[in-house]
């Protein structure tokens, strides 16, 4: 696992959040993680395939989950219902598509799978065994996402 | 009467916030369609002015629905709105038969100006 990869989806996140939400991200501390892993309460697992391949896992609270979906669509969630994971899933969609791109810029073409949607803390997902870069990303009044990144050059 | 638009995208909050941007100014939403296969079909039944295309769908992608549609209709306007910028997707969509190509996430204004150009309006 390079930290080549995950540039991009630092400034992908940066760039789409940005956007979305209006606000100014900062990038918090850098660390490895044996394997992917996530201890967030609301996670969008997403796959990579292509040059480089593996798993990309956003990770936030349920209370920023509940800000970031309200923001997108517009008015406050009451519940979280298929519209408000759909805006998180497509959140989710924007970073790595985007990250993709940058990606492909690399020499790295890449192609992404549609984003799933896990609640409920402690997930490990296992696929390879390769360490996982974990990048949080701080929101100021909505929380913060935790960026992990586990991808390794296709042989 | 307000021009027809077939909106394409597996997400539902991206079905919701195109059908919102295009109804505010005017359109009709003719129809939603989850993937590309879908898309096909409505077009056919639909007959709709122009369709927006996500690439990244279940069943079927985007680029693949291109080249059906335009095969169906070699004059219908599609535009790509997708959160894969890549060159080569945004070459490949455009030799397919797409008239425009938007990266998620994106402003209003730029979906509304895509559309107003396609649909002379």
């Amino acid at each position: 696992m390079r930290v080549e990869y995950i540039n991009p989806f630092v400034s992908a996140a940066y760039s789409v959040l940005e956007m979305v939400l209006g606000i100014q991200p900062e990038k918090g501390q850098l660390a490895m993680r044996p394997g992917i892993f996530t201890t967030q309460q609301c996670s969008i697992v997403m796959g990579v395939t292509g040059k480089v391949e593996g798993s990309v896992i956003y990770g936030m609270s349920l209370a920023t989950a509940d800000k970031i979906a309200s923001h997108m669509i517009g008015q406050p969630i009451r519940t979280f219902d298929a519209l408000a994971a759909s805006a998180i899933a497509e959140l989710g969609n924007m970073i790595t598509g985007n990250a993709a791109a940058l990606l492909a810029e690399k020499g790295y073409t890449c192609d992404i799978s549609p984003p799933s949607i896990i609640r409920g803390s402690n997930v490990k997902i296992s696929t390879v065994n390769t360490p996982a870069l974990v990048v949080p990303i701080l929101l100021g009044e909505f929380g913060a996402l935790e960026i992990n990144v586990s991808l390794q050059e296709r042989k | 009467m307000g021009k027809r638009i077939l909106v394409t995208d597996d997400a539902l909050f991206m079905r919701v916030t195109l059908k919102n941007i295009l109804t505010q100014h005017g359109y009709e939403v003719a129809g939603e369609a989850t993937n590309g296969r879908e898309a096909i079909e409505m077009y056919k039944s639909l007959k709709p002015d122009l369709v927006t295309m996500d690439i990244t769908m279940p069943e079927m992608d985007g680029i693949s629905a291109v080249r059906e549609i335009k095969k169906i209709d070699p004059n219908a306007r599609i535009v790509m709105v997708t959160a894969m910028g890549q060159k080569n997707l945004v070459v490949e969509a455009i030799q397919a038969g797409a008239k425009d190509f938007i990266v998620k996430p994106f402003q209003p204004e730029r979906v509304i100006e895509s559309v107003q150009k396609l649909l002379g309006n």
